[in-house]
């Protein structure tokens, strides 16, 4: 028999050809090749994590990470200080990353505690990272060579960002395409390698085999997140439970029945395994982030009786769409996002894990450098590359990770129409592609080097994928 | 541009005023009511269920056992019978499959179909073998036609033996003499044939005994006639909506500091659009398919209340939808793309000359009208010679749009826009152009046979906007990939394209030259009328759709007399208000507050590890699955009261007419038959006619009679929850199948 993996390939041109397209269905077939375990490289009991922060609605990571050396500021605040969008320099958190020597740099004021993870070496920032179908100048941009679809728009970055394929929509997420291809490093898990804790379909966390567990985020207790109601202790009660659980196990050959059936019994294994409510050490601010968070390190502090040595969070904080009132929203976003952050590593310290889970954020695009209106509403448009966190004990922390921008640093230069911006506002072209930020913690997930492309399709039209920011 | 477009409105005025014949007419076209049950018989050898095959047509017959090699390049010519086609019903209504001894199951393409010549009621399928195959033995082989599975006969791939067992029951079926008989099931009069439920399913928020009781009197054809007529209010104004729609009033943009809890539940959300729709959806029976196909509708057209936040910004949109339900879709993509909502929502409100904006643009073409894909008739895309899809658009294309869209805006002329209200923006009246923002020079628009794929320079808004309309709507794409979406919404996630391809001739008004292209009534008249559509009993594995969040709420409420909750305020006048959202939400639904304009499921979503469509599993999710239960808990459960949907208002100085009256069912009439059969068997087959189309398995009857059992004799209540709690909380009753 052919391997999985040849299998799938086969089966995937054949998918693209001919009138096949819509004839063509695998039925059982592709599940229970991939039910054939491949044992040759599983790891062994090492435990490793990743939880994605999607900052929803397109972070403005011009106000995250701002220069804070003359010349770097100088241009920074012209672009932005007269409509009264620059952070005043004096109280930028400084930060002095070795990979781009002699210019310093600040946080946003707000990320105190983000700024003491730095300092410890936990944290690292990806710079000018964005959907892109290859690398892009200036020029090549307004000559117009080929770029993502519907730059600029939500819906369409959010999804590229989360599919890490830009050229068309596709059904299945980085996310759910690295389970799919890992998931026989996870044993006999009990539940979903994926845990989502927001609501809706989420296309991060969908691949070709795997689909999500959708939790409630804390206070809710790890064993009251999916709950069966109705069912007392009386005779005819357990008589209906019985037959319920029958029922569920038959007519599987109507394939949409079978498959609303696999997903209850998913749900009704998942509610049995959640059997109790482990406590944490950390006290988790309650905020929404804080509250995914703290939900997250349930699940890890559980791992082992979910016999799970491989897991993926995605948690999401909405709000960062600030074409006004920029200042004030922008800052208690940040805020919450650095508590909650903060809260989460010492609790992975205290669970003896850091060094095994990665946290790391995603979001719609950047925004635009220029502002849009002034004074205390001051807003910014959607944009597109920016620059993101990393977290972690294998994180290679306190330092800044990247590719060459036009100005030969990894850090793009911050002028409207300047040899960054892909128009005229400040709407920075990327340096680093999704597919090599995603890539780069794919690999140290445990992704081979042979399913690198599986995961990433375009991966190869960009020099390198892994942009050394982990151990 | 051609005289066609130019004469199309003209023409269409003459069909409406014929409208009554036009519908008449196009019945008897669609679908010869007898024989909905009928399934194809594969033929087998005389003695045994190995089938009857050919390795050619040339080479004849072969009668005796055959072993086919494994391999893509194998056709194997079977025989089937028991089907009586429609004039161009060919090869594209089959599917077949195969399934090995370790259960396997593979689809086979089908390259012909022919009727034998010395039996012209005997046809030679032929098929290709799936290139994953390998030497596996014997497999099981059927054909699947209209929703009906045949039998299954065996073939051997690279071997004999190492097969499944023949399925129970399983006979030979050998070459017959003459025509198969093919038996007629009179169902009229009939209560709750299964037909007749799957077709409240699939026409109306669900089945209920009056309307069952109409239908049996009457027929599909004059019902949905009567859904579709234009029905008028008090004023003789037409109207739209069986109860009037909420009276909102465009409200500041900025809450004010005075409005409270309620005045912003009332003024800032969905709310009250959501009560009004759940009233409709339970209570609304002369818009019951109205209803149906604007919800449809509002899901391929999306607009979402998340982004529009005012409920008087968004009723005019739902308006649109409802007004052009059974219309034109050239009306309908006039009205969406100038409704203030849509334009607020994909920004073309906001698309000038100076600062355009591609957002409308991109998505009328991708998601409104013809997709991505070149598509054929039939639904299925188009291939180049290197087998690759063929594109629709390109970037060129997109810009040519997003030029014609540019200068419009909210409608803030006193002299023209009826609506305009101070200080906030115009959100009912139609958006106005701006010349001053339009940008006038040349543009490409979408090239197909026979279209005039350039916009010149210098024409006005108006004029740019109406070429680029007709160049959507004459698009080849449009019948096939707007009848697809509609049958997936009311019928089947995925339909065969023969399927497609029948509804699409009547988009496009085959039969009547295309003069009444686009007419929705029409389309979705042939949709529930389709012999795919129709049947007692639907049996191909693949059939059907998840009932969506919506549909499953009302689904199960309509069959058991909903009414206010006990002790509501008395404005609710017996009928409940339609406080269900909070259900919905639970399930990931929110009624008019999808997402994104990828809807509240992705419309192309497929089941993980198939090709299957099955959009609405999107959401059906571990976090949403065990919620469905505990619905009917709440609803049907064994000693729960069955009310829902009361709002708890805090720290509110609130008035009665504030609170909402929530939802109650009514099981008084299941009682008695709990009463007069102890056995518990008149209870479980009358729900098994009235909630499963009498599709009910003996498996899954047993278990449900024995749960029944269990409940003492003298508790018909909890008898009857129990029934109702196992069927609607099965994946079989909550597939539409």
């Amino acid at each position: 028999m052919k391997d999985r993996r040849e299998f799938l390939k086969t089966s995937c041109r054949a998918l693209s050809m001919a009138a096949l397209a819509t004839q063509m269905r695998h039925f059982g077939l592709i599940n229970a090749l991939a039910q054939d375990k491949e044992t040759d490289n599983a790891s062994g009991g090492n435990y490793k994590a990743l939880v994605c922060v999607f900052l929803a609605g397109g972070n403005d990571s011009n106000n995250t990470v701002i220069p804070n050396y003359d010349a770097g500021y100088g241009q920074y605040a012209a672009a932005r200080q007269s409509q009264g969008l620059a952070i005043a320099r004096s109280s930028l958190l400084s930060i002095s990353p070795a990979s781009l020597s002699g210019q310093t740099y600040g946080f946003h004021p707000s990320m105190t505690d983000l700024h003491t993870l730095w300092g410890q070496n936990k944290l690292a920032v990806v710079c000018n990272v964005g959907t892109l179908m290859q690398t892009l100048t200036r020029a090549q941009y307004q000559s117009g060579a080929a770029r993502p679809m519907q730059l600029f728009s939500h819906t369409n970055q959010v999804e590229q960002f989360k599919t890490a394929i830009s050229n068309y929509s596709s059904p299945t997420g980085w996310g759910g395409r690295l389970s799919d291809r890992t998931a026989n490093q996870n044993g006999g898990a009990a539940i979903p390698m994926i845990s989502q804790l927001s609501s809706g379909a989420n296309v991060f966390a969908v691949g070709n085999n795997s689909t999500p567990l959708i939790v409630a985020p804390a206070p809710t207790p790890l064993n009251q997140l999916l709950t069966l109601n109705g069912f007392g202790t009386a005779t005819d009660d357990f008589a209906r439970r019985t037959a319920m659980n029958n029922i569920r196990q038959a007519d599987l050959n109507y394939t949409l029945t079978q498959a609303a059936s696999t997903l209850t019994q998913q749900a009704i294994n998942v509610s049995q395994q959640l059997s109790s409510d482990p406590a944490l050490t950390v006290t988790f601010p309650n905020t929404s982030l804080g509250n995914q968070l703290q939900q997250v390190a349930k699940l890890m502090k559980f791992r082992s009786q979910l016999n799970m040595s491989r897991q993926v969070f995605y948690v999401q904080l909405g709000g960062f769409d600030t074409h006004g009132n920029q200042l004030t929203n922008h800052a208690s976003l940040w805020t919450q996002v650095s508590q909650a952050l903060k809260a989460f590593y010492d609790e992975t310290v205290a669970q003896g894990i850091s060094a095994d889970v990665t946290t790391f954020t995603m979001s719609d695009f950047n925004r635009t450098l220029n502002p849009s209106g002034s004074g205390s509403g001051v807003g910014t448009d959607h944009a597109w590359g920016g620059h993101h966190l990393v977290l972690g004990g294998s994180v290679l922390g306190g330092n800044f990770y990247g590719r060459p921008t036009a100005n030969g640093t990894i850090f793009p230069t911050l002028v409207n129409a300047g040899p960054d911006d892909a128009e005229t506002r400040g709407r920075l072209i990327p340096s680093v592609s999704v597919e090599q930020y995603a890539a780069t913690l794919a690999r140290w997930f445990g992704l081979s080097q042979n399913d690198i492309p599986l995961v990433f399709p375009n991966i190869n039209s960009f020099s390198g994928s892994d942009l050394g920011f982990m151990v | 541009m051609s005289s066609e477009f130019n004469n199309r409105p003209r023409l269409r005025s003459l069909v409406l005023l014929g409208g009554l014949f036009c519908l008449a007419l196009s019945v008897s076209t669609v679908l010869a009511e007898e024989n909905i049950d009928a399934a194809p018989i594969v033929i087998s050898q005389a003695n045994s269920t190995r089938a009857l095959t050919a390795v050619s047509m040339r080479q004849g017959l072969n009668s005796t056992t055959h072993v086919f090699q494994p391999g893509a390049k194998t056709r194997i010519t079977v025989f089937i019978t028991n089907i009586e086609l429609l004039s161009d019903e060919g090869m594209t209504a089959f599917r077949a499959d195969a399934e090995d001894g370790r259960h396997y199951r593979y689809p086979l393409q089908i390259v012909s179909l022919a009727p034998t010549a010395e039996r012209k009621w005997v046809y030679a399928l032929t098929l290709k073998l799936h290139s994953g195959m390998g030497d596996v033995g014997d497999v099981l082989l059927r054909v699947n036609w209209r929703g009906m599975a045949s039998n299954r006969v065996r073939v051997a791939i690279g071997h004999e033996g190492d097969g499944l067992k023949d399925d129970e029951g399983a006979q030979p079926t050998p070459m017959p003499d003459r025509p198969p008989r093919i038996e007629q099931i009179d169902s009229v009069g009939l209560p709750f044939t299964g037909d007749r439920v799957r077709f409240m399913e699939q026409a109306t928020f669900g089945p209920n005994a009056t309307l069952e009781n109409q239908l049996r009197r009457t027929s599909y054809s004059t019902w949905i006639f009567q859904q579709m007529e234009q029905k008028r209010d008090a004023n003789n104004g037409l109207r739209f909506s069986t109860f009037p729609y909420p009276n909102l009033q465009l409200q500041p943009v900025a809450i004010p500091s005075t409005c409270d809890v309620i005045c912003q539940r009332d003024n800032y959300s969905m709310y009250p659009l959501q009560n009004w729709f759940f009233r409709e959806a339970l209570y609304g029976e002369d818009q019951q398919l109205r209803r149906r196909a604007a919800w449809a509708l509002h899901q391929i057209f999306v607009v979402s209340g998340r982004e529009t936040v005012q409920p008087s910004r968004m009723l005019p949109y739902l308006q649109v939808l409802d007004r052009h339900a059974f219309g034109n879709y050239r009306d309908l993509l006039k009205d969406i793309t100038l409704n203030p909502a849509m334009g607020n929502y994909l920004d073309m409100a906001i698309s000038t000359r100076q600062s355009p904006n591609e957002n409308y643009a991109r998505e009328i073409l991708q998601l409104f009208s013809i997709g991505l894909d070149m598509l054929n008739p039939d639904g299925t895309p188009m291939l180049d010679s290197q087998g690759n899809r063929i594109p629709t658009y390109d970037q060129a294309t997109v810009n040519g749009f997003t030029k014609v869209f540019t200068g419009w805006s909210f409608c803030e002329d006193t002299a023209v826009c009826p609506n305009r209200t101070q200080g906030t923006p115009n959100f009912k009246d139609p958006m106005l152009l701006r010349a001053a923002n339009h940008d006038q020079t040349a543009k490409q628009i979408l090239s197909y046979p026979g279209a005039v794929s350039t916009i010149p320079a210098g024409q006005t808004g108006e004029q740019d906007f109406e070429a680029a309309l007709d160049n959507i709507f004459y698009h080849p794409n449009v019948a096939p990939f707007i009848s697809k979406l509609l049958i997936q919404q009311f019928v089947t996630s995925n339909p065969t394209s023969a399927y497609v391809k029948r509804v699409a001739d009547v988009f496009n008004d085959q039969l009547g030259g295309g003069i009444d292209r686009g007419n929705l009534g029409r389309v979705i008249r042939a949709i529930l009328l389709d012999p795919e559509a129709r049947g007692n009993n639907k049996s191909d594995p693949d059939y059907g759709h998840l009932k969506e969040p919506v549909l499953f709420v009302t689904n199960v409420l309509r069959p058991f007399s909903p009414t206010a909750n006990i002790g509501a305020p008395a404005n609710c006048n017996g009928l409940s208000d339609g406080v269900i959202n909070g259900v919905t939400i639970a399930l990931d639904q929110d009624v008019f507050n999808p997402p994104s304009v990828f809807n509240y499921y992705s419309l192309d979503y497929t089941l993980p590890n198939t090709n299957l469509f099955a959009p609405e599993f999107a959401i059906l999710t571990t976090g949403t699955a065990l919620k469905r239960p505990n619905f009917i808990h709440q609803m049907f459960g064994p000693g729960t009261n069955g009310a829902t949907g009361i709002t708890i208002i805090q720290n509110q100085t609130i008035t009665q007419n504030q609170i909402p009256c929530g939802t109650r069912v009514n099981l008084t009439r299941y009682l008695t038959l709990a009463q007069s059969d102890l056995t518990g068997t008149l209870l479980v087959d009358t729900l098994n006619r009235e909630l499963m189309h009498g599709a009910m398995s003996p498996v899954v009857r047993n278990e449900i009679l024995t749960a029944v059992q269990a409940v003492a004799s003298n508790n018909p209540l909890r008898r009857t929850q129990t029934v109702i709690y196992l069927i609607t909380t099965s994946s079989q009753y909550q597939v539409l199948r």
